[in-house]
């Protein structure tokens, strides 16, 4: 098999869902004598494609996660070629507000920042301020995710910040806002380090704020 | 000369001509792509750019093509306390009737429960039933009753059913779409439950307003219910009302007559909701806070004006805060909703909003 | 979602037809009929003898509503409120409006 066809398995393995194909495909690559780099490029390729595609209502949350799975696993063969070992994109710890028990968006932005290679520690929805500062402190997260739908329950967003700051910990991780009540004004407003439009935006702005080229 | 204008966040900004032009063409083009729908042609693209640059702080539609609205989160706009929506006038729910009627001039209006989702009137029906048989008295123009499927009450820790993103994450799909499922058909006996029994005392009309919020489960289990509360209420019209510009697929399986209901454009929302007995429909696109008014309106334009041409039925377009090209601001400028209601009229033929 | 002013009644002052201000309240019982809104408009009209520019002109429906004793905006000694020019209006528009029918049941009429 060339260089071109195994790596074009392994594009369309990781694009149709199929984890065991993509496991073998990402075998392929490596008997074809390619760069496991250049593999995992392709396969990235394929999740970004689908992301612009979940952007447009043609591919749904749950073939996403799906995908994601076949992308681990020629993760796995891939980079058990590699000398060092690449670690996760970064860790993001992410909840919804205290007062806003609204999730589902909260749910994708976490789906999609696994599927984008980020450690996800979902810590829920109507989470009191309080609890994110110490998960702050316990798992120090790259970045902290806040979500709310609500403008009444946004308020909950500045609070999250301001309590960073009160314990001194602010420059330690990077603050995002997102959900149905934020815009790109508010998130200045509150001094966050960047707002997530929607789920493939914030994984865009996740990318950006740990230096990750796309 | 530039013009001032607004970005979909409601910041005011100033654009040139030229600027705005692209920020149309962009819009448009942007709609036809994703919804696989028409772009705007030449003269209504240079009719959009003739509102959106016209001096006047405030435009309005030409006299004779005046539209009827009507409106939804029932009386909360007026009543209650929370900067998205209410102005928290201490009134009753009978009085903010009569204000829509009288002080908005309104050509409808909406009784809806505090939390605005069917689920929490269900045990208090006898109470809306109560309210409704007063405002009926009171009011001239027709009443609507109005809330959301909201799906998320029947999910744990609110309802009885497992909470499915957190399923799908754990890549437990199969139960997922189990539980969805098993929520679509609560919410279903729920709303029948509740409208037969406002429609004993003599309903107008009932909006099931932001479908879809939940995924193509919500979608499915609103265009379900309205088949069956039709053939037990006849007479009562039904109006339905978007959360999104396409169904989010949670479910992805779910059919409605033979039609998968994931990532189903306002087009294709309005012709499902028609077979399903909905007599008014609305469509909704959502605003980018990121992008200009001017991208933002025609995006929605494109997408609502084919949707009017498909329909059979009435389309009501959604025009709130953060929908329909209207800036996502809590009190949005009215130079922008003024500009974005002309223009769907006037280039999107809507029926009404 | 916004507040009144920047939502019903900024929509209501650029495209809204006006309520009982005028027909919108009439118009809209035909749409919630299926009634197209040019449908709507004529068949209002021609039930009201009028033309669809009156429909959303204040001053010809402030006097024909007055007229025809199917309620005003604002209140007139002896003028219909309510239930009472609903049911005129379901008589005038040949429809059936529900809370007229119940009444029309439950006092016999």
């Amino acid at each position: 098999m060339s260089s071109e066809e195994a790596l074009k398995k392994l594009y369309d393995a990781i694009f149709a869902q199929d984890v065991e194909a993509a496991s073998k495909a990402a075998n392929d690559c490596v008997a074809a004598g390619l760069d496991p780099l250049k593999a995992l490029e392709a396969a990235s390729k394929a999740m970004t494609d689908l992301g612009n595609l979940f952007e447009r209502g043609e591919v749904f949350l749950p073939q996403v996660v799906v995908a994601a799975d076949a992308m681990k696993a020629a993760a796995q063969v891939l980079l058990s070629k590699l000398p060092t070992k690449p670690s996760k994109a970064g860790r993001v710890l992410i909840g919804t507000v205290e007062g806003d028990v609204h999730d589902v968006g909260k749910g994708i932005v976490s789906v999609l920042l696994d599927a984008a290679g980020f450690e996800v520690i979902d810590i829920g929805r109507d989470v009191p301020t309080k609890v994110f500062v110490e998960k702050v402190k316990e798992l120090k997260p790259n970045i902290v995710g806040c979500s709310a739908l609500m403008t009444v329950t946004r308020v909950g967003q500045k609070a999250v910040i301001d309590a960073l700051a009160k314990e001194g910990i602010r420059d330690q991780v990077k603050v995002m806002v997102g959900g149905g009540a934020t815009t790109g004004v508010w998130a200045e407003e509150i001094g966050a380090d960047a707002w997530g439009e929607d789920g493939p935006d914030s994984v865009r702005k996740a990318k950006k704020l740990l230096g990750i080229t796309e | 000369m530039d013009y001032l204008t607004r970005m979909g966040d409601g910041r005011p900004v100033r654009m040139s001509k030229e600027q705005i032009k692209a920020d149309i063409e962009a819009g448009t083009k942007d709609a036809a792509e994703k919804a696989h729908v028409p772009e705007l042609s030449g003269a209504e693209q240079e009719h959009l750019l003739e509102i959106i640059t016209d001096p006047n702080r405030l435009v309005a539609v030409e006299p004779g093509r005046e539209v009827v609205l009507t409106h939804d989160v029932g009386p909360l706009k007026v009543m209650a306390d929370q900067s998205n929506s209410g102005v928290s006038i201490p009134c009753s729910r009978e009085q903010a009737m009569c204000i829509y009627e009288k002080a908005f001039s309104a050509d409808t209006a909406e009784l809806g429960h505090i939390d605005y989702s069917f689920k929490p009137v269900k045990p208090i029906i006898t109470q809306e039933q109560s309210v409704l048989q007063n405002v009926l008295h009171m009011t001239i123009l027709p009443i609507f009753y109005g809330a959301m499927p909201n799906l998320g009450l029947y999910y744990a820790p609110d309802g009885p059913f497992p909470e499915p993103i957190g399923l799908i994450k754990d890549r437990k799909i199969g139960e997922a779409k189990e539980s969805m499922e098993n929520a679509a058909h609560r919410f279903v006996e729920d709303l029948e439950y509740i409208t037969v029994r406002l429609y004993e005392v003599g309903l107008d009309a009932l909006n099931i307003d932001t479908t879809g919020a939940g995924g193509d489960a919500d979608f499915y289990a609103s265009l379900t219910a309205t088949e069956k509360i039709k053939k037990e209420c006849p007479y009562l019209c039904v109006e339905m009302g978007m959360a999104g510009e396409f169904i989010l697929g949670f479910h992805t399986e779910l059919k409605y007559q033979g039609v998968k209901l994931a990532g189903l454009w306002p087009h294709q929302q309005a012709s499902l909701a028609e077979k399903a007995g909905v007599d008014i429909f609305g469509p909704v696109v959502n605003t980018k806070p990121s992008l200009s008014f001017p991208l933002n309106i025609a995006r929605a334009v494109t997408l609502v004006k084919h949707c009017v041409k498909e329909s059979k039925i009435p389309i009501h377009v959604n025009m709130g805060m953060g929908v329909g090209g209207i800036p996502m601001y809590e009190t949005p400028p009215v130079d922008a909703v003024t500009r974005a209601s002309k223009a769907m009229v006037e280039i999107a033929e809507v029926d009404g909003l | 979602m916004g507040d009144p002013f920047g939502m019903p009644i900024a929509h209501c002052a650029a495209s809204g037809m006006g309520g009982i201000r005028t027909a919108g309240d009439m118009v809209a019982r035909m749409q919630m009929l299926r009634y197209r809104l040019k449908d709507a408009k004529d068949y209002v009209a021609k039930k009201l003898e009028t033309d669809t520019m009156a429909l959303r002109d204040e001053f010809e429906m402030r006097r024909l509503r007055e007229r025809l004793n199917i309620g005003t905006i604002t209140g007139v000694p002896g003028v219909a409120r309510g239930l009472e020019a609903k049911a005129r209006i379901a008589e005038i528009l040949g429809i059936r409006i529900n809370a007229v029918e119940r009444l029309k049941e439950l006092v016999k009429l």
